[in-house]
């Protein structure tokens, strides 16, 4: 069943009961239902939407943003949610891309296109069309990651991926419709998106914080609104932590759950977490775009795994392969692939003879190394691709070189991560340049690659060097500015 | 250059908006860099600027460009 029809259903079952929240609204599920029917209509009024038509959805959480997500799909439409934060190149390649019939909501840094405001999506109109249950193997969302050129990247999810997800999902955190979340990640990841489909999937009601930017909020609307649970990254823990000390130990018997997504957390700090935290769930999940939520791992049941990344989530097989393909033993490490139905159905724009070339044998490559232990537990050891993860966010080292290169005074550039020395980013990118302009200073090049590139992607240090190592092909040996 | 200016200067330049943009009641959420890294950077520059040291108590109450400018001067005081 569609998370759309499953919204159906409480909205015909527990119509009364909340789904969101934000400040003084509340809105009931027979509301919530009534909005993205609304939605839907509109955007077919508005827009002529046909079915598989695509939409950018440039938006941070919000009611207006639910509506609109819902009611695209309910239109029958695709939806590409971006980051309200996209920059002007990336913004173009994936409208080139995904050829939408229209952008909706706020880009702040995107000139010279039409964005419509969420406000006339959900604006009010009489004739409401009915709803049309989705093929399963409709495509309902491309979601845009970091590919390893820097280019963006397609992952397109079908009912059935989102379907599957949301299943795995609830199953290990075992969320309930009693469940009242605060949702403070942005909802142009998959991460952030998916928690709203698991809470409205289950009856549940979702608090709209938006970010965690404001801790007096995050705590006092987790206090006001008797939140149960909520979803962080490591770095927003890295945040709340320096932000608020211990205090979040006072919600120790108030929160029933906690799921915290895939980027290094130390030891430490999830041992911190299970003190503060005796009774909540606290789950930690690896996972990407591609292939949402594949491995799961909970604190206090598994505390002496606390250094893996868990094990195959519900519905989901882990497998680690060679580079021949060979499906390799326990204790052997080789490229993590997964296997269910939530793994990505293709990338958008991309031939199948292609996207098969990211499969072993039915599992999808992940492209990172790593090894099951004998009780099937994942232990990651690397990235094959080099991505820089910054609070959660990929940063590809090509994008910023490029762009880097291309500022008057610099001959080249390599990029790589380094460990954030404040303990919460988890890494930042630290930039390589070989210069033949002395006088151009650090506050120079940055001033250059800020209208181009997302703050997370600036570099944290910018080092001066006499030669970039390479290998006798050309390319950047990373590992040697590591 | 007094807390209010100094605090201003380091919100517009961590924010990249300009100065006049940045008033004592702009707080977290109204430019698009002010999200909690951009709070977490603005709250570091403006340690390193007045060389003092928050609790997580004092950051937690911060919110807007005269809470930090009070918790500066509670600090120089």
């Amino acid at each position: 069943m569609t998370i759309e029809e499953q919204i159906y259903q409480h909205s015909i079952h527990y119509p009364d009961h909340v789904a969101l929240i934000a400040g003084d609204e509340r809105v009931t599920y027979a509301q919530l239902w009534q909005r993205c029917l609304l939605a839907a209509t509109n955007v077919r009024r508005l827009f002529g939407l046909r079915k598989g038509d695509r939409i950018i959805l440039a938006a941070s959480a919000s009611m207006d943003f639910v509506y609109a997500y819902f009611g695209i799909h309910i239109a029958g439409g695709v939806c590409v949610p971006i980051d309200p934060d996209t920059n002007q190149t990336r913004y173009e390649l994936i409208r080139e891309s995904t050829q939408p019939v229209c952008t909706m909501g706020a880009l702040h840094k995107v000139e010279g296109f039409r964005v419509l405001p969420l406000g006339e999506v959900c604006a009010a109109y009489e004739q409401m069309d009915a709803y049309v249950h989705p093929d399963e193997e409709q495509i309902a969302d491309i979601l845009f990651t970091t590919g390893t050129t820097g280019a963006p990247k397609g992952v397109a999810l079908n009912y059935r991926n989102l379907a599957a997800a949301v299943r795995n999902i609830n199953t290990f955190i075992e969320n309930t419709a009693e469940d009242v979340e605060l949702l403070a990640l942005p909802v142009s990841h998959s991460f952030g998106l998916g928690r709203v489909r698991c809470v409205l999937s289950q009856g549940g009601s979702l608090v709209l914080l938006g970010s965690f930017a404001s801790m007096k909020k995050f705590f006092g609307w987790m206090e006001q609104y008797r939140c149960t649970g909520f979803g962080m990254v490591p770095a927003s823990w890295g945040y709340i932590k320096k932000l608020s000390g211990r205090k979040i130990g006072q919600f120790a018997d108030q929160l029933r759950y906690i799921e915290i997504g895939s980027s290094f957390m130390s030891v430490e700090d999830k041992d911190l977490l299970c003190e503060l935290l005796p009774k909540t769930r606290i789950c930690m999940h690896y996972g990407l775009t591609e292939a949402s939520r594949s491995a799961f791992m909970e604190f206090h049941t598994e505390h002496d795994k606390l250094d893996t990344a868990g094990k195959a989530s519900p519905y989901v097989e882990v497998a680690i392969f060679d580079t021949d393909g060979k499906r390799l033993p326990t204790s052997m490490e080789g490229e993590v692939c997964v296997k269910g139905d939530h793994v990505t159905c293709s990338y958008w724009n991309e031939p199948e003879e292609r996207f098969a070339q990211d499969f072993f044998d039915g599992y999808f490559r992940t492209g990172d190394c790593g090894y099951l232990d004998a009780e099937g537990y994942l232990h990651l050891k690397s990235r094959i691709k080099e991505m820089i993860n910054v609070g959660g966010k990929k940063v590809s080292p090509m994008e910023v070189e490029g762009i880097l290169n291309s500022i008057p005074g610099i001959v080249e550039s390599a990029c790589v991560a380094m460990p954030d020395p404040e303990g919460v980013m988890g890494e930042l990118v630290k930039a390589f340049i070989v210069c033949d302009d002395e006088t151009l200073t650090d506050t120079d090049i940055l001033a250059a690659l800020r209208p181009r590139l997302e703050a997370y992607k600036l570099p944290a240090v910018i080092e001066r060097v006499s030669v970039i190592p390479k290998t006798a092909s050309g390319k950047i040996q990373r590992l040697k500015l590591k | 250059m007094d807390t209010l200016e100094k605090v201003i200067e380091i919100v517009a330049s961590t924010c990249d908006v300009d100065k006049s943009e940045v008033t004592e009641i702009s707080m977290v959420g109204d430019f698009p860099a002010w999200d909690s890294m951009g709070h977490l950077a603005i709250l570091n520059a403006v340690e390193e600027a007045f060389d003092i040291s928050f609790e997580p108590e004092e950051m937690m109450e911060i919110e807007d460009v005269k809470d930090i400018v009070a918790a500066v001067n509670s600090k120089l005081q």
